[in-house]
């Protein structure tokens, strides 16, 4: 019955568009529009439309196709409303007729100082926000493409790079930045203004609570980016927002715990107080950030109702958390090919493997630097209780250095080789929400290069990026493949589906082109 | 004619090709100084304009001086080339060394610099606060019943919506370009700009333009700011425009000056720091 109306509503004709894009829109979640890079503010990506569904999916077919020369290949996920869709490239954001990929405006921050991927925008009221690479966040009116303002949120000299798509939440723009280097932070900017609401420093300042756990090393050099796009829940006025690896990412003079790197940070969004943290690895010598998607998921567990945050982290294990206060709940591992660690103790700590970190000499690990998963996009069907996430099998060698770090300077604490004999493999796993069991994989051979999501929908698919570059349909039940199109490159961005003019669409971005498939009459 | 219907005749600044130029290669501190860029000037009018026009725009005919507006060559030289092109010649080509002293070259050298720059690295001598009263419509504290130049464009979110947002025209345009654009506008409008009238009911049509065009689709931008996507029958819903939205301006020298004044130092980085 709920999918009536969306389909009234996509029938109608796509007409004037001017419309606000309100707080309700972005609680809603995906229906005929896409308003977040994460889908909603859960990343359950999940969407509810139905006319691509395993009886139908035969007749999909590439309906445009949009190429944007002189980048590199594509990571954005692009927003959907009202039948126009917003992407990016470095730099400059795009405004197409979603239904046949025509440009209805093109700005380009042509004074950017550096160039790196970007992951897409944000949308708010009658405005668009994209972030430079060189961590300008710009706001654009969403008909036009005119600038509304432009406000630098970490300086250029300061070595932040940017390339995470901010999400919109009330009043407010959130933004993260990344460095090699230098402690990062979050950022909420007025959405009117630009001006910082509050910043998050990821790493504790000097007598601040965690900053014990550095040892003597220079706290401002902490690292733990923030370079991808957290979730947000409504009901408690929290954000979630994941952090990435401490620097040197592969060791150095820090010991301790490192916090808050490899975390989830439960911030008031009004104000930016931490609420809570948890930290998936701590003093991570492996560079396993945890900036995959926190996803939000209110269901039963153990016996009554909680709101709960789930993970499939870098490190190889799928966790189960209670949102409201950071209680570790459950971790169970989503790839076999894992030896850091026994497992997790009842506080969610790694019991951590002997003789694992990194040597002169080179130590096999498993997973990868690539990571069990990694910022890829992972989505849920809450109807099917399945949690849909990309994961590589692959082990590799770490090795440490002496050498002294400099920040900045591309310097990570030495590195890591793929073991030859040992290739590696991508598969898409269907794990229960619950409890972290895998239910269904497929696997993907390939030369195991992609940086590909997922999305799912109530037409019980789930479409997902596969290593040998091509976009393939599966079965949300079952993992059956129906459909599959080569891209013709490797892919490193999640595709997402909309409805315009009443027909469903199904996008993603491939090389340095957008792909649009819709069923063909 | 009154200045207030000078106004009324401003609503558009079509400006094209809005993302072509960087920033220039110099740090020729002379450019910064109005007063060196103006004897300069005075010099290339007596010394250069008869190759190379009096603008900089370049001479007809063989062995006629290039357009110094446009050349690559003057852009990406560095202060000590350019100002060697002018001291010593260029060898192969008919442009002869001047024997001048240092600081006239280096005059002239910020000069042809000012022509090849965006319009935001030269100093625009007038009152820019009078100029952003001109372009909002606001005169002499008095808010008039039309918007001036912001009927039709925006700058950091204030304006209309049939020509381009000019947030950032000064550092994507030269001071030239922006003088011309609005002194003459072309009757051919810039692409994604091309006038039409949009049936949005029964009997009202509003202004637009067609942010793009196809046989089989058209977006068009109204005049409010809202986009209508047409699709296959529903295209003959707009009519195209012969003539561009962007009408002539007739502004006094002042009145001209000040505006320029104005537009030249609108750049989006920064704006809201």
């Amino acid at each position: 019955m709920r999918l009536l109306p969306i389909a009234m509503l996509a029938s109608l004709p796509a007409m004037t568009l001017s419309a606000q894009v309100g707080d309700e829109d972005l609680r809603q979640g995906p229906n005929r529009d896409w308003l977040t890079y994460i889908g909603d503010y859960s990343a359950h990506r999940h969407s509810p439309l139905t006319e691509i569904n395993p009886r139908t999916i035969s007749r999909l077919a590439p309906k445009w196709v949009r190429q944007f020369p002189g980048t590199g290949d594509l990571e954005t996920v692009p927003l959907v409303y009202q039948g126009v869709m917003y992407a990016t490239i470095t730099n400059q954001a795009f405004a197409l007729d979603a239904v046949t990929g025509q440009e209805i405006w093109h700005y380009r921050a042509q004074d950017a100082q550096r160039t790196a991927v970007n992951r897409g925008v944000a949308m708010l009221g009658d405005r668009i926000y994209f972030s430079t690479a060189d961590c300008h966040l710009v706001a654009l009116r969403r008909t036009s493409g005119a600038v509304v303002w432009d406000r630098e949120y970490a300086a250029l000299k300061s070595g932040y790079s940017c390339t995470g798509a901010p999400l919109a939440v009330k009043d407010k723009i959130i933004v993260g930045v990344a460095s090699s280097g230098q402690t990062c932070f979050i950022s909420a900017l007025s959405a009117e203004t630009g001006q910082e609401a509050w910043r998050v420093w990821t790493v504790p300042r000097k007598g601040e609570p965690g900053s014990d756990t550095w040892g003597n090393f220079p706290l401002e050099n902490g690292g733990a980016p923030a370079w991808t796009t957290g979730t947000y829940d409504p009901s408690l006025n929290l954000l979630y927002w994941p952090t990435g690896n401490p620097w040197p990412d592969f060791g150095g003079d820090r010991p301790g715990d490192n916090l808050y790197s490899d975390c989830v940070l439960a911030l008031d969004a009004d104000t930016g107080k931490m609420k809570w943290y948890f930290q998936f690895v701590p003093h991570d010598t492996h560079d396993w950030d945890a900036n995959e998607a926190p996803v939000l998921l209110d269901t039963e567990f153990r016996g009554r109702p909680r709101k709960l945050l789930v993970q499939a982290n870098r490190n190889g294990f799928y966790y189960i958390l209670d949102r409201t206060n950071g209680e570790f709940l459950l971790a169970e591992p989503f790839v076999k090919q894992l030896n850091w660690a026994t497992g997790i103790d009842v506080k969610g700590r790694p019991m951590v493997a002997p003789h694992t970190d990194p040597s002169p000499a080179g130590v096999r690990v498993c997973p990868t630097v690539h990571g069990a998963t990694n910022w890829w996009s992972p989505s849920l069907n809450p109807e099917l209780g399945l949690f849909y996430v990309v994961a590589l099998e692959q082990c590799e060698t770490y090795y440490s250095s002496a050498q002294p770090p400099a920040p900045n300077s591309g310097f990570r604490g030495t590195g890591h080789t793929l073991i030859a004999g040992e290739p590696g493999q991508f598969y898409l796993r269907a794990l229960d929400m619950k409890t972290g069991k895998l239910r269904w994989e497929f696997p993907m051979p390939g030369p195991t290069l992609m940086w590909a999501g997922t999305v799912s929908t109530a037409g019980g698919l789930v479409f997902s990026a596969d290593d040998d570059g091509d976009l393939v349909g599966l079965d949300a039940k079952t993992g059956k493949a129906l459909w599959h199109f080569s891209m013709g490159s490797n892919l490193k961005a999640s595709p997402m589906t909309f409805s315009a003019g009443g027909r469903q669409y199904v996008t993603i971005a491939a090389g340095r082109n957008l792909f649009t498939f819709g069923l063909v009459d | 004619m009154t200045l207030k219907w000078t106004i009324a005749l401003l609503p558009c600044l079509c400006l094209a090709q809005l993302d072509r130029v960087g920033p220039p290669n110099s740090n020729n501190a002379l450019l910064k100084n109005p007063a060196a860029v103006e004897a300069g000037q005075r010099r290339f009018l007596q010394l250069c304009a008869a190759c190379h026009a009096r603008n900089g725009e370049g001479g007809q005919g063989e062995g006629q001086g290039p357009n110094l507006i446009t050349s690559w060559e003057v852009r990406r030289a560095p202060d000590k080339e350019l100002f060697g092109f002018i001291k010593n010649g260029v060898k192969g080509t008919t442009m002869p060394p001047f024997a001048l002293p240092d600081d006239q070259i280096w005059e002239l050298a910020a000069f042809v610099r000012s022509l090849n720059a965006p319009a935001s690295a030269v100093p625009v001598p007038g009152d820019a606060a009078a100029g952003e009263a001109i372009f909002f419509g606001n005169i002499s504290g008095n808010i008039t019943t039309n918007q001036g130049c912001s009927a039709c464009h925006s700058i950091l979110g204030r304006g209309g919506y049939l020509g381009p947002d000019l947030s950032n025209i000064g550092a994507v345009r030269r001071l030239g370009e922006i003088r011309e654009a609005i002194l003459n506008p072309k009757a051919e409008a810039t692409p994604g700009y091309r006038p039409v009238l949009l049936e949005v009911s029964k009997g009202e049509r509003l202004r637009g333009v067609a942010r793009y065009e196809s046989n089989w689709s058209l977006a068009v931008l109204d005049e409010r700011g809202d986009l209508h996507l047409l699709h296959g029958a529903e295209v003959a819903k707009a009519q195209f425009q012969k003539r561009s939205w962007m009408p002539a301006a007739h502004l006094s020298a002042d009145e001209m000056q000040n505006l320029l004044a104005y537009l030249c130092r609108r750049t989006t980085r920064g704006s809201a720091n």
